[in-house]
């Protein structure tokens, strides 16, 4: 029988790639449906808010924010 | 105030022992501090600030806001404001922006100069070196309050006057080798006197001071410059008269600015002598108590010591801003410690020849490496006709002495503050500088030394004057401020977009490349795993070695000759060698590092090489034109100023049109994006603007580049990921202030690896079991090895093929 599912068509780097799927496979492949290659992801569309959440979040951790300039504050 | 106790009581050890131990150190620092927090115009105007009226608007101008400062009716005229926070903005397109600089430059530090808008503070080091140059506190005041826009507040007034009170009223001069504390004002000798410790240090026994008229101020001659062909007298006149029909007669605002005040009295100086030996004790304790003593050395009337035949050939041509930065050197005739500050490539070394040659004394050398002692030994005989004999160079490999009484020695840091045992040869070298006095002391690259070194340096070396040189002079760890102590204050810095502007230095454009990470890579970035690999994979990242080679062929094509720099040894060999370049890191024995630079320099199929940390500074390679950054040290904004200091001489700078390119390649999404930004805040401040390019055009055409499959791509992550952590590490390179731990923040040097025991047979090692051999990812350094050696008899060929052959299979 054929399931569907209705997914969110997400285009990102591939970086940005790499950490959705690190996201996904951490939570038990809660998130994408489909890999689909290197800049594109099949994403569940109920769960879009909660990984963008996520990955924001993981950005923040992993990432150091560049400078704005020191003299403004 | 305990700390104060604790720092007499320190002071007192070493008048006992004049041994310096930690704790005097520790006890210096303190003194610093002090110094800093006691004479701090922010400080000074946050508690000026709190009585000040707030409007609306206020909090956007939370440092200093200058809403009711009253603007001067003909402020368009004039070029500069003064806030309260000793900041002083100064407007480049102004008629008389050369004349506001030049006073500026005296009396202010740079923080950034681009290209419309120049920004200076006050700081008490800068106030100490104006006023070690001969500048009043009036003056000061004068000249700003002519130049500014609005009227100069009070504040600003207060510190101004409150610093130059304090600064540069004594000095200590050496005087027929005898240390003098002198002043002109007979008051602040009795307020020294007063203090018990100096009194303790005196050595005259009469009760008065000793009182002489002061040695007229003549103008230095600087070897070298149109000054030097007539006398003192003459030379005075010429420059009176240049001045005078410098001064424009159609404008009479600027007329009036460009006046010069003179005073024509004849100073008289006090003196009273001091104990040579409790010389560092007397300075100590003059800075402890708000008084610091310029240092200045009457080299002239020293009959002392030897005089060194030593002299600028004719062709040196000395340019204007060297002429400037010696005049600040150099003025009343003696000659004043401090530091000059010039780009790289604008002649520093020349600087420190000139300076030697006016002197005219015995002269030590510092530089950060061998390497670089070699090269200034070459300038030295380049430049002036000193004799060969005369100048002697002090370093692991080398080590001889001058024979006559007056020379010149050049040596390293680490060779002069070696604590490990020497061999005999060295520790008799160490004894000759000890035992003698020398006139001028010149250290390389300045900015290296830590203060603890440059301590141990002084006590080493008893020197008149001291000379510190650099390009770039920042540290990330704030300690730069030692050096005012520790040395002097800043004599000069040079406007880098200024020397490029008239071609002194290379026009450069500065570009940063942002590269995509595969997704492979960043996977396994992401996973966590220790700093070094995840800098290793930012640094192997495919997409980046594809960028890297894209621009080196893109520019071998143009006939530039291209240096790539990075500081990772693992990254370093697995580009040269799957590019077929050569490369040089700290491991390379020094004969092959030469013939490379040679090959580099002369052979045009050598167009690029790769160097690791040890091309940093120093390095002269003027063919250079194009500069690739692949990996760095952090956020180390001297190395980034260091590097682009390579294509600064670039031999074609004077073509026209003719740029130089600096390319730093930055993995997108990677701490690499971080440091980046912080790297480039210096040089943004010299006025270089930092393009970023995000596509190379062109690059996905390109079928050729390294590891187009994803297949080479997983290869070359398994190579990475196999790798041991120490490849990751960065390199340690002895024999240079960079690699030791005080210059990098506490970062470990590179383990030294095992020995490994694996089974196997005899034959088997031998190359007896039945295998051949090919070498992949050759290293292009033996290809230049074998150009170098051909043989022309077909047996001694045979011969050589066979070793080399077998030396392939041993590496394998």
């Amino acid at each position: 029988m054929v399931k569907a599912t209705r997914g969110t068509l997400v285009k990102c780097d591939a970086s940005i790639k790499a950490m959705l799927l690190d996201i996904d496979s951490k939570n038990g492949n809660d998130f994408i449906i489909e890999d689909l290659d290197e800049e594109h992801i099949l994403v569940k569309e109920t769960k879009i808010a909660q990984l963008k959440q996520r990955l924001q979040s993981m950005m923040k951790e992993r990432l150091k924010e560049p400078e704005s300039s020191e003299s403004e504050a | 105030m305990p700390p104060k106790r604790k720092a007499q009581a320190a002071v007192a050890d070493e008048d006992s022992g004049l041994e310096d131990t930690v704790e005097a150190e520790m006890s210096d620092q303190e003194t610093y501090d002090r110094l800093r927090s006691t004479f701090d115009v922010k400080a000074m105007s946050r508690a000026a600030k709190a009585k000040q009226p707030r409007d609306a608007a206020s909090f956007l101008f939370k440092k200093c806001d200058q809403w009711d400062a009253p603007l001067k009716p003909d402020h368009a005229n004039r070029p500069l404001w003064v806030d309260d926070a000793g900041r002083i903005i100064l407007e480049s397109f102004s008629p008389i922006f050369k004349d506001a600089q030049d006073f500026l430059i005296n009396i202010a530090e740079p923080q950034s100069r681009v290209s419309r808008i120049h920004e200076y503070s006050l700081t008490t080091h800068s106030l100490f070196a104006a006023i070690s140059i001969g500048q009043t506190g009036k003056e000061i005041i004068d000249t700003l309050e002519r130049y500014s826009k609005t009227a100069l507040s009070p504040t600003v007034i207060k510190f101004i006057e409150k610093s130059t009170g304090s600064f540069g009223k004594a000095k200590i001069v050496l005087k027929k080798t005898l240390s003098y504390i002198e002043s002109d004002d007979p008051a602040i000798l009795q307020r020294l006197l007063a203090d018990n410790e100096i009194a303790s240090c005196r050595a005259d026994a009469t009760v008065g001071l000793i009182t002489e008229v002061a040695p007229k101020i003549g103008v230095m001659a600087i070897p070298g410059t149109k000054l030097a062909a007539g006398a003192n007298q003459v030379a005075q006149q010429v420059e009176a008269t240049a001045e005078e029909a410098l001064a424009p007669s159609d404008n009479d605002m600027i007329a009036a600015l460009r006046e010069d005040d003179e005073d024509e009295e004849i100073a008289q100086v006090h003196s009273f002598q001091i104990h040579s030996e409790k010389r560092e004790a007397v300075v100590k304790r003059c800075q402890d108590i708000g008084l610091p003593l310029t240092e200045e050395y009457d080299y002239e009337s020293d009959q002392h010591n030897a005089k060194l035949d030593i002299d600028l050939r004719p062709h040196a041509q000395i340019r204007y801003y060297q002429e400037k930065a010696l005049g600040k050197m150099f003025s009343n005739s003696r000659a004043r410690s401090g530091i000059i500050v010039l780009p790289c490539g604008a002649g520093k070394t020349l600087v420190g020849i000139t300076a030697a040659c006016g002197v005219k004394k015995s002269c030590m050398v510092l530089c950060t490496s061998a390497m670089s002692a070699v090269q200034w030994r070459a300038e030295f005989l380049k430049w002036s006709n000193i004799s060969s004999d005369d100048i002697a160079v002090f370093t692991s490999e080398n080590k001889t002495v001058f024979p006559g009484n007056a020379g010149i020695i050049i040596s390293t840091y680490t060779m002069i503050t070696s604590t490990r045992n020497r061999s005999h040869d060295s520790e008799k070298v160490m004894k000759f500088i000890q035992d003698r006095e020398w006139g001028l002391l010149i250290a390389d690259e300045v900015h290296v030394v830590p203060a603890q070194i440059f301590k141990k340096v002084t006590h080493e070396i008893a020197s008149h004057a001291k000379l510190g040189l650099t390009a770039t002079l920042l540290r990330e760890d704030d300690k730069i401020g030692d050096l005012n102590f520790l040395i002097g204050p800043k004599l000069y810095e040079a406007n880098w977009q200024e020397l490029s502007e008239q071609g002194h230095i290379a026009k450069v454009q500065c570009a940063e490349v942002w590269c995509q990470m595969t997704p492979e890579f960043y996977t396994e970035w992401l996973k966590p795993s220790s700093v070094q690999k995840r800098a290793l994979l930012a640094v192997m990242n495919p997409r980046k070695f594809q960028a890297c080679q894209f621009l080196i062929e893109y520019h071998e094509r143009r006939g530039d000759k291209i240096i790539i720099f990075a500081d990772n040894v693992f990254a370093l060999e697995k580009y040269a060698k799957k590019l077929g370049k050569a490369y040089i890191y700290g491991d390379t024995p020094q004969a092959e590092r030469l013939r490379i630079l040679e090959n580099f320099q002369h052979n045009d199929q050598v167009n690029t090489i790769f160097l690791s940390k040890i091309g940093d500074t120093s390095l002269d390679l003027p063919e250079a034109t194009c500069l690739i950054q692949i990996s760095s040290h952090y956020g180390s904004r001297r190395q980034e100023a260091q590097r682009l200091g390579r294509i600064l001489r670039a031999k074609r700078r004077n073509d026209e049109g003719f740029n130089a390119f600096f390319y730093s390649l930055v993995s997108k999404d990677t701490d690499e994006m971080y440091y980046s930004s912080k790297r480039q805040a210096f040089l943004v401040d010299q006025g270089y603007a930092f393009k970023v390019i995000t596509r190379l055009e062109g690059m996905e055409l390109n079928t050729n580049l390294a590891f187009y499959t994803p297949q080479d791509r997983r290869e070359l992550l398994m190579d990475i990921l196999l790798s041991k952590e120490t490849d990751a590490d960065t390199e340690n390179i002895k024999g240079d202030m960079f690699g030791s731990t005080f210059a990098s923040t506490g970062r470990k040097g590179r383990r030294k690896a095992n020995g490994k025991r694996t089974a196997g047979t005899l034959s088997e090692l031998s190359g007896g079991q039945d295998m051949a051999y090919i070498e992949y990812n050759k290293s292009r350094n033996k290809e230049l090895n074998k150009k170098a050696k051909t043989v022309n008899n077909s047996f001694l060929r045979k011969l050589q093929t066979t070793s080399s052959k077998k030396r392939v299979a041993k590496e394998l």
